[in-house]
């Protein structure tokens, strides 16, 4: 067993420990909190071993599965994986020092349904046997479909279940692309299948089996209403878990599997995903303005924001693309940390209204200055990091569709609106009601929790070449076998020539 | 004193001994009829029951003795084992009658089980990987991978269903003599039925395990739902037996053949009109799709998987679907296969409406035992789905998923037991209420195996799905899988519906715990154990299951 296998069983080895050992919170909460660390720190062994400067999947570890049926269970990682990877075993440990206390009910299977899912993720993000992805893909829904059914607010049921058959059912529809590859190559390989060449109408059919999965993942407009009605039930945890690492797993898998297995099909649908991606930058920041609940606010702004990093996918250019990985991380650390300080408001004040706030910065100028911070992080405010990430996108989707960059730059300035609104609204004017009078401001764990995050946003926004460096070479070499992919002669072409002779 | 037996009875065991390769081909049914055999005449020696237990104890003893000195070591150690389980049981147990029953009918499984293994190993696979089949008794019987699967998993569903309804059949007082007997005959019907390979053995596999499983739904004499299950299963099962026997009439009078090597190699140039070898075949399809419940053959399962007591429900969906599907693969694999622009698009089209129609009817349902009936329906669709495709691949696919579903469905029903008891009667979603809250351990396996039944990756029942699923795709029925997936999320969601119910909602009102008494966790552990690991590490099984394809044709 290599590193990143040990990267991946520490969580789930924690979980089986808070399962088998009937401890008090306390100890429980320990335990969970030292199995993250554990992945953390193997995270960072993992960065130290990465050669930044190799393009390809690296750090290969493989086991012998189900040798039956030719799968295995090969482990690899490249730039993109590791940047993701990375943001899952940093945000998990804060998510559950950010529910410290917040969660009592059931607390070990609550702290064990979060190691499982961080195994699971992380799996996503290093599988390259195309069965065992699947595996932790679909597993993933098993443990956030507990957390947001059990732990979650009023309407948890219905969004519980809501989240589980909308991405059971893309799972599936992947399931039946990924069993067809099986039927061509005999394995499930990731390099195996790579090496299919594929024709014209098989890349359509199959490309639309995973892009469905990874787009009700990511969301994309228009399977995206699982994703507000899930994120407003979630606890808090669950919300940053969901809106930070969990949406990646779609936008990874497009770049990881669809881009590079179906290259004929990427080029001719690129110009509809970009089309798909405007229209959900535009609705969910348009949905977003007339939220009156905060925490929705956020969700939609989420679609609008994930559209961004689709939008870069799929303007297929050195910039854009690496961008849109950029970006990813930059959405999981600002969009995680607005749920984290909704969820400590919330905790408070036991209300989600926008209206029931009111000249907060007064009263909580702690927290009123990091949701500031945030907010502005959000909404790509230069020298913060959603500026380097959102920029090259909209730079690189200029160059490839001026339609689709003019109308995702109006995205942008609805972000701006929506978020500077919603602040104005809670931490501005005059400090009335007596709840708002009351509202005590952030607890030094709860700073302890997000000063991390904030510091992290404003490194990466004044300095993100390292980011890049890690990115960009992974991204050219999906893009060069996109390229390649795209300009060898396809397989229908052959077949029609043999008919002809 | 065995000593001297041995001198006597070895002579006479030589004279026996040029037949011994057939009898190896039914070695592991032996034991579980000599057992059914011996019990039933324990059950009438109330109270005395060492007047039937050691000589018969003495029997096993020599006949293992012998085997034992003729080289064949595993049976003959397996037959003295078995032998001295029951007076040891009578001994350990004074008294408790229906606990020595379920003692010698689980010893007489475990070493059935055992015996499965050893001829797997010593006759069917002698060198790993390849799979020599067999046919024994003049072709009647094959001794495959399809009879090795059959065995394993009506033997593992028999061997667990006795724990986890011994406390049931206690407390609802049906706990009667017949029980273990009865069920130990339908075993070895079904396992006949999965070895069949003449239509006249299929057919009378076909009547013992269905006549021995009437009697079992009807096993609670004073619940009118049980009583009208028996008879709903006996009538109807009964114009099913009639119809399919017509149909195998047909066959013969097309073919002029009754084994179904012979049937598969003279179908395809029939001399008499083809369309009696076509009506034939589709009476065949009529008939066994009212056995493996196939829609629009389906309406008796509900009725009777809800009013037969719950662990005989357990039993029949588990292992008599194994055994139906043994017959439905060899039918249509051996003997139809020149049929097959025929029966391979209307099985399609049936599975296609099982799926569909299952999935969505159990949407509406609010009784668990229901809901869990018309799931067993659907799954019958997914595993029709290997047998369309028509192919090796198929065909092991088909026997891995109901060895997957087996576990699965045994896992459900066996959690329902726990909760049926305390209330003499059904058990709705309202019952579930907040049961994880109240035993957390219960709900969770019961939540496992429907995660198992919805084809969750970590489960058997994804494996079991990933392979019938590909199965299809190879085999070009894509639309079909489509289907299947699309079901398969319909399902989901009632699966998700009670293990929602159980965790999300909080516990109402005085309901009283579930009963879980030691066998019962016994068993329901055993199988969420056997979820789990054929979920994640298939391998051993998945293997022999892909050399499973060799038949006797």
């Amino acid at each position: 067993m290599g590193l990143i296998a040990v990267t991946l069983a520490v969580p789930v080895l924690g979980a089986l420990l808070l399962g088998l050992y009937e401890g008090d919170d306390r100890t429980s909460k320990i335990i969970a909190l030292v199995a993250s660390l554990g992945a953390f720190v193997g995270s960072i062994g993992l960065l130290v071993q990465f050669q930044v400067d190799d393009a390809q999947l690296q750090l290969t570890e493989r086991l012998t599965w189900i040798p039956a049926i030719g799968a295995d269970v090969a482990l690899a990682i490249d730039g993109v994986s590791l940047v993701l990877i990375l943001l899952t075993t940093f945000l998990t440990p804060l998510i559950l020092l950010a529910s410290w206390d917040a969660v009592s009910d059931r607390l070990r299977g609550y702290l064990a349904a979060f190691l499982l899912l961080e195994t699971a993720v992380l799996g996503v993000f290093t599988a390259t046997d195309l069965l065992l992805f699947y595996f932790f893909f679909e597993f993933s829904l098993v443990p956030m479909y507990l957390i947001i059914g059990i732990w979650g607010g009023a309407g948890r049921k219905y969004a519980a279940v809501k989240f589980f058959l909308y991405t059971l059912l893309g799972g599936f529809l992947m399931l039946l692309s990924i069993l067809y590859l099986y039927g061509q190559t005999g394995s499930f390989a990731y390099s195996d299948v790579l090496e299919l060449s594929l024709s014209a109408t098989e890349q359509r059919w199959l490309f639309v089996g995973f892009l469905i999965a990874f787009a009700v993942k990511v969301p994309l407009f228009p399977v995206h209403t699982w994703l507000p009605d899930a994120h407003t039930e979630a606890p808090t945890g669950g919300s940053v878990f969901l809106a930070g690492i969990l949406l990646k797993m779609g936008t990874f898998g497009l770049l990881r599997y669809a881009l590079p297995f179906f290259p004929d099909a990427t080029v001719e649908f690129a110009p509809w995903l970009l089309a798909i991606s405007v229209v959900g930058i535009l609705y969910g920041a348009i949905v977003a303005l007339m939220q009156a609940d905060i925490k929705r606010l956020i969700a939609y702004s989420s679609v609008s924001h994930m559209g961004f990093v689709v939008l870069g996918t799929f303007a297929l250019t050195s910039t854009a693309t690496s961008a849109s990985v950029v970006q990813m991380v930059n959405h999981g650390l600002s969009t995680g940390a607005l749920f984290l300080l909704i969820g400590f408001l919330y905790e408070r004040r036991h209300t989600r209204e926008i209206a029931a706030f009111g000249g907060l910065a007064k009263q909580v100028p702690i927290m009123a200055g990091l949701w500031l911070t945030v907010s502005l992080s959000s909404l790509a405010l230069p020298g913060l990091n959603g500026f380097v990430g959102e920029f090259p996108i909209l730079l690189g989707t200029f160059q490839v569709n001026r339609t689709a960059g003019v109308l995702a730059t109006f995205g942008a300035v609805l972000a701006a609106l929506y978020l500077l609104w919603a602040y104005q609204r809670m931490f501005h004017g005059p400090l009335e009601t007596a709840d708002n009078q009351n509202t005590s401001d952030l607890k030094a764990r709860e700073i302890g929790v997000l000063v991390p995050l904030v510091v992290l946003i404003v490194a990466i926004g004044i300095y993100p070449k390292p980011l890049y460096d890690i990115v960009e070479p992974s991204v050219d070499r999906v893009l060069t076998q996109v390229a390649e992919g795209a300009d060898a002669p396809t397989d229908d072409l052959a077949t029609s020539e043999e008919d002809a002779s | 004193m065995s000593a001297a037996l041995l001198g006597v009875v070895s002579p006479i065991m030589a004279q026996l001994a040029p037949v011994s390769i057939e009898w190896s081909a039914v070695a592991p049914e032996l034991l579980p009829a000599a057992m059914a055999l011996t019990l039933l005449l324990v059950a009438i020696a109330r109270g005395r029951e060492q007047i039937v237990t050691v000589p018969a104890a003495a029997i096993a003893i020599a006949v293992g003795a012998w085997l034992i000195s003729t080289d064949v070591l595993v049976p003959g150690g397996v037959v003295i084992a078995v032998g001295l389980a029951l007076p040891a049981a009578v001994f350990a147990f004074p008294g408790r009658q229906s606990m020595v029953q379920a003692f010698g009918a689980a010893a007489a499984l475990v070493g059935a089980l055992i015996l499965t293994g050893w001829q797997y190993v010593t006759v069917l696979a002698p060198t790993a990987g390849t799979l020599v089949p067999q046919d024994a008794f003049a072709g009647s019987l094959a001794n495959d991978g399809i009879s090795f699967f059959t065995r394993l998993t009506v033997y593992l569903v028999a061997l667990l269903v006795l724990p986890i309804g011994y406390g049931y059949l206690q407390e609802r007082r049906i706990n009667r003599a017949e029980v273990e007997p009865l069920l130990l005959l339908c075993v070895i019907g079904m396992v006949a039925l999965g070895t069949a390979n003449d239509l006249i053995t299929m057919f009378v596999a076909l009547e013992v395990l269905s006549i021995a499983l009437y009697v079992l739904a009807g096993l609670a004499r004073r619940d009118r739902r049980s009583q009208e299950a028996s008879l709903k299963y006996f009538v109807l099962g009964s114009v099913a037996s009639a119809i399919l026997l017509y149909g195998m009439a047909l066959t013969f009078v097309a073919t002029g053949s009754l084994d179904l090597a012979g049937i598969g190699a003279s179908v395809g140039l029939v001399t008499t009109p083809r369309v009696v070898a076509a009506i034939g075949l589709g009476l065949v399809t009529v008939g066994i799709g009212f056995k493996i419940s196939l829609a629009p053959f389906h309406f008796w399962t509900p009725d009777v998987y809800q009013g037969s007591p719950t662990n005989i429900t357990a039993f029949m969906a588990g292992a008599t679907k194994a055994a139906g599907f043994a017959a439905v693969l060899r039918l249509y694999l051996v003997a139809f296969p020149a049929l097959e622009a025929l029966w391979v698009p209307i099985l399609a089209g049936l599975a296609a409406v099982t799926m569909l129609y299952g999935a969505f009817v159990a949407l509406v349902q609010s009784d668990v035992k229901r809901i869990l009936a018309y799931s067993a329906i659907t799954h019958g669709g997914y595993a029709v789905i290997g047998v369309v495709a028509n192919s090796d691949a198929g065909l092991s696919a088909t026997l891995w998923y109901l060895l997957t579903y087996a576990v699965g469905t045994l896992g459900a029903f066996g959690s329902v037991i726990a909760l049926e008891r305390r209330r003499q009667g059904e058990v709705t979603l309202k019952d579930l209420r907040g049961l994880g809250r109240t035993s957390p351990l219960l709900a969770g396996i019961l939540s496992l195996s429907l995660l198992s039944l919805a084809g969750i990756p970590a489960t058997a029942g994804f494996v079991g799905k990933l392979l019938v699923f590909q199965a299809g795709i190879a085999s070009g029925l894509t639309w079909l899988v489509v289907i299947g997936v699309l079901s398969s999320v319909v399902a989901a969601f009632f699966y998700l519906r009670i293990a929602g119910t159980m965790f999300l909602e909080e516990p109402e009102g005085e309901r009283g715990l579930p009963v879980v008494t030691t066998g019962l966790s016994l068993g329901v552990s055993v199988t969420a154990t056997l979820v789990v690991y054929l979920g994640v590490y298939p391998q051993p099984f998945l293997q022999i299951a892909e050399t499973a394809a060799a038949l006797v044709r």
